[in-house]
């Protein structure tokens, strides 16, 4: 078994990174819903497997900001389509309840996107395709605040503590990496110099 | 010094060493160095070695349990948060590929039996298992088999179909009475590369075929390696009352395994964790929900 102290501390930085961050937001919900923003029934995103033609921001906001959502949304369904297909479109289909929210509206009159590989939506629902090609994450994720009306969810005081917490560590740990090789070289320098300290002896008794 | 090792090198060396005399007291470190090394050598040889000899002695056999972490320092998670983290770090993955996956922590004896055996669960793990079974046309079983779910049953059909190449299943299942119609069509060049072909060694020639069918659509094999038991546990769409139950289901047998395993042998389950295909491992409370849990039905599906 890995030591506990590593094995809690590598858990814990990676569950304390999912809770805060960029996408930690909770999308409208049927109660929460409000006249401008529907609520949010399902998400899907399809982007190519390379990052050539735009195709790196939507894979970084996989990678980064849907693991939040999901775990501040988890009754949302998620999916992710990865195509072949590198000329194609990188695009974010976004599901409402009933009708689409207002910037929706604005958003998928400019784009014209269609994205074949997302599911079809029921009927009760409506889509609107984000074009996200040639964007950051942050870029998307800031389009998609404004298209869903998400509201963030603030860190607390205690995650931000926990996260300084976690990163002191790492500096510790590369100082302290530094350090023990500094001490091994060392070692190794002396055990050098005696080895060929020896052979001179041996040297001297051939002659 | 200059006499210390000079009685303990032989009177070549010390007719050398006194030749180049001059030379060496400019850098005296390096001869004191190893005449003092040369002389802790020959000086304790004999009684390192034994030393050593006893510590390797030891060091093959170890310690007599495996080394069970203080579990006080674990952060540990009821069933429902670790499912809604385990959700989020799956999100957007291929749902046939990922699965639940549990690791069950043993407190156990290196040495002595481990315990391997198979288990049914009761939400079935793997979907696409697709059985064939061989048996006689118009039997008893042919209409069992088909109840548990076997996708195709018969004799020449089935062996029609194999010739035809048409291979639209993952396992094959004989019922006894059909094995020499099997021997006679010669299937063996066509299922054997496969890993299909039915065989008495393999239990895929039985007489209760029906129960043979279930137990492979929904059976996982399972064994300890190390104090630790790995297997397979849930589809990642399971609710977590779905998941509970297998669960309870695997921690049961496993509990019946290591009872039934010998009087002297005491096997206790110290620890579990639940993870899956990419995510990492929560250690479990055993309890079901935390208060700031979410509600269950947020937690199924993909």
């Amino acid at each position: 078994m890995v030591n506990l102290f590593k094995r809690m501390r590598k858990l814990k930085s990676r569950i304390v990174n999912i809770r805060i961050g960029t996408g930690a937001a909770i999308l409208p919900t049927p109660t929460s819903a409000t006249p401008d923003f529907p609520a949010i029934t399902r998400l899907h995103l399809t982007y190519a497997r390379k990052i050539y033609n735009g195709h790196q921001g939507a894979r970084h906001f996989w990678r980064n900001c849907l693991p939040r959502l999901k775990y501040h949304n988890p009754g949302v369904p998620m999916s992710v389509k990865q195509t072949d297909d590198q000329e194609g479109p990188a695009a974010l289909t976004i599901y409402f309840a009933e009708r689409a929210s207002k910037p929706a509206s604005v958003t998928a009159a400019a784009a014209q996107l269609i994205d074949k590989h997302a599911p079809a939506p029921a009927d009760s629902e409506k889509t609107t395709v984000v074009d996200v090609r040639n964007l950051d994450y942050k870029e998307i994720w800031n389009k998609v605040m404004n298209v869903t009306g998400a509201q963030e969810v603030p860190a607390t005081p205690e995650e931000e503590a926990e996260v300084k917490r976690f990163e002191q560590m790492k500096e510790q740990s590369g100082r302290d990496r530094v350090r023990i090789a500094a001490i091994r070289q060392a070692k190794k320098d002396q055990e050098r110099m005696l080895q060929i300290a020896r052979g001179e002896v041996e040297k001297l008794k051939q002659l | 010094m200059s006499s210390s090792y000079g009685s303990l090198l032989p009177s070549a060396a010390r007719s050398v060493l006194s030749l180049c005399r001059p030379p060496l007291r400019q850098a005296p470190m390096a001869p004191f160095l190893a005449g003092f090394q040369q002389q802790t050598r020959g000086f304790k040889k004999g009684k390192k070695e034994k030393k050593e000899k006893e510590a390797a002695k030891k060091a093959r056999k170890g310690p007599r349990d495996f080394v069970q972490k203080d579990l006080k320092d674990v952060e540990q998670f009821a069933l429902c948060d670790a499912m809604r983290y385990i959700r989020a770090f799956e999100v957007g993955r291929d749902p046939a590929v990922t699965k639940y996956e549990v690791h069950v922590r043993l407190k156990t004896k290196r040495d002595g039996p481990v315990i391997r055996n198979m288990l049914r669960f009761p939400h079935s793990v793997q979907t696409e298992s697709r059985i064939c079974v061989i048996c006689p046309p118009g039997s008893r079983h042919e209409k069992e088999a088909r109840a548990a779910g076997a996708v195709l049953v018969g004799e020449q059909e089935v062996f029609d179909k194999v010739k035809n190449g048409q291979l639209e299943f993952d396992r094959v299942i004989c019922h006894p009475d059909s094995l020499e119609a099997l021997n006679k069509a010669a299937l063996g060049r066509i299922l054997g590369p496969r890993g299909m072909m039915p065989s008495a060694k393999t239990g895929t020639v039985v007489e209760d075929v029906a129960n043979r069918v279930e137990m492979l659509r929904g059976g996982t094999v399972y064994r300890e390696r190390d104090a630790v038991i790995r297997l397979p546990i849930g589809q990642l769409r399971f609710s977590p009352e779905e998941l509970r139950d297998n669960l309870r289901a695997t921690l049961n047998q496993i509990k019946k395994d290591a009872a039934g395993l010998n009087d002297r042998i005491t096997k206790e389950i110290y620890e579990v964790v639940l993870s899956s295909t990419h995510g990492p491992g929560f250690s479990l409370t055993g309890e079901f929900q935390s208060e700031n849990s979410p509600d269950t039905a947020l937690l199924r599906g993909m």
